[in-house]
């Protein structure tokens, strides 16, 4: 053959450039490839996993008291991230995601940083009264918005349906010899089921915070309360259902 | 009119400096890639510079080793003015996994003004494009100021 490039010549005058278009195409051979973090902070529970589980140290998280609860902010440095997605792995709730987003130019830090705010409400207990010094005037059942209360001055009874009452306060305002308050909440936290239990151990792996300790020898299951940060990863990990969230014992 | 065209000039075509401070060279080889027909970077004028002193962009990788810091600031002093700094990858910004070493001085802020950062753990070169590009435009609007 006299020409063995023709073929070829002619083959590549009518093909498109092997070199990539600028700026390049949406979503073209991306693949498996790990970009900017998505974080929904709606379903994250806080329970640190992911700060725990990061190697650079990408992850921060703020605290902030306001009325009614904390205002929890978790920032993701991508200029910080090694992009392994252990975060991703280890999220029980799946509220972080590695997208294949690759644009992550920046010429400030702000253009760099994913972050997000969960809003974790403050648990009113239930509605009392102190009985011994009310004067059954009735003005809390007057100004309750739900009719929640009902205060009968002839047998001196003070009733309240906690089905009705969405702890408003109203009622605390009014209340002329204040003794009207929210009682404490019974402390919520992991309940255990001795009878369930098999004692496999798959709690204490799972606790981000290292809260729980299992003795298979002895058959002891104990927690630390003040550790504990009532993430539930435990109850979701256990294969005998014998965890459970609800208010504590003692 | 000499000046003028000489300026003119050098803004269609900067050229790159690439400072290795301890990477891993999973960035220098992206880097690298960018330049090759694949990516062509070369179209927008970028060329690597064998010295310093020809270079108007300066990309810096890894996280700054205490060995290699004395050289980074002595190279990036010999970059003449205007220059435009760019840190590639996660490293140069904030140390990435080696933060907190006894060896590792970063971040690069700490030496110089950075102009565009690229992030990734590596960037893809399509990133690092995109952040040349807007190193260029940078350097560009340098110039501009210097020579008013």
């Amino acid at each position: 053959m006299m020409f063995p490039f023709l073929k070829t010549a002619i083959h590549n005058a009518f093909t498109k450039p092997s070199t990539e278009a600028f700026p390049c195409p949406e979503g073209e051979g991306l693949g498996h490839y790990r970009g900017r973090i998505f974080f929904n902070p709606e379903s994250c529970v806080d329970c640190g996993m992911c700060i725990r589980v990061c190697s650079p140290a990408a992850i921060t998280v703020e605290r902030e008291e306001v009325e009614g609860g904390v205002n929890i902010t978790r920032t993701f440095d991508l200029t910080s991230c090694t992009f392994c997605a252990t975060c991703e792995d280890f999220c029980e709730e799946g509220s972080i995601k590695m997208t294949t987003d690759y644009h992550m130019v920046g010429t400030k830090h702000e253009d760099l940083i994913v972050s997000g705010t969960t809003f974790k409400k403050k648990v009113l207990g239930n509605l009392v009264c102190d009985q011994d010094n009310c004067i059954y005037c009735g003005l809390c059942a007057r100004n309750c918005p739900q009719n929640a209360i009902t205060v009968d001055r002839t047998t001196k009874t003070w009733t309240v349906d906690h089905e009705k009452c969405v702890k408003c306060g109203i009622c605390i305002g009014k209340c002329p010899k204040k003794v009207l308050k929210f009682e404490e909440p019974k402390e919520e936290g992991v309940v255990f089921d001795a009878e369930k239990c098999v004692y496999c151990t798959l709690c204490a792996k799972k606790c981000p915070v290292g809260a729980i300790e299992v003795d298979r020898a002895t058959k002891t299951w104990t927690i630390n309360r003040e550790n504990c940060i009532k993430c539930g990863a435990c109850v979701k990990g256990c294969p005998k259902q014998a965890l459970s969230m609800g208010p504590i014992e003692d | 009119m000499f000046n003028k065209l000489i300026n003119d000039s050098a803004a269609k075509s900067p050229w790159l400096y690439h400072i290795n401070s301890g990477s891993c060279n999973g960035c220098d080889i992206e880097l690298v890639a960018c330049l090759t027909p694949r990516y062509d970077a070369e179209r927008f004028g970028f060329k690597l510079a064998g010295t310093p002193r020809h270079a108007d962009i300066v990309v810096v990788s890894g996280p700054i080793t205490s060995q290699s810091r004395e050289r980074l600031i002595r190279t990036l002093a010999q970059v003449p003015e205007p220059k435009c700094v760019v840190s590639l990858g996660s490293c140069p910004k904030s140390g990435n996994v080696f933060k907190g070493s006894y060896s590792v001085e970063a971040p690069l802020d700490n030496y110089c003004h950075v102009d565009v950062s690229v992030a990734g753990c590596t960037p893809k070169p399509e990133a690092i494009m995109e952040g040349l590009y807007k190193a260029a435009l940078i350097l560009k609007e340098k110039r501009e100021a210097m020579h008013k």
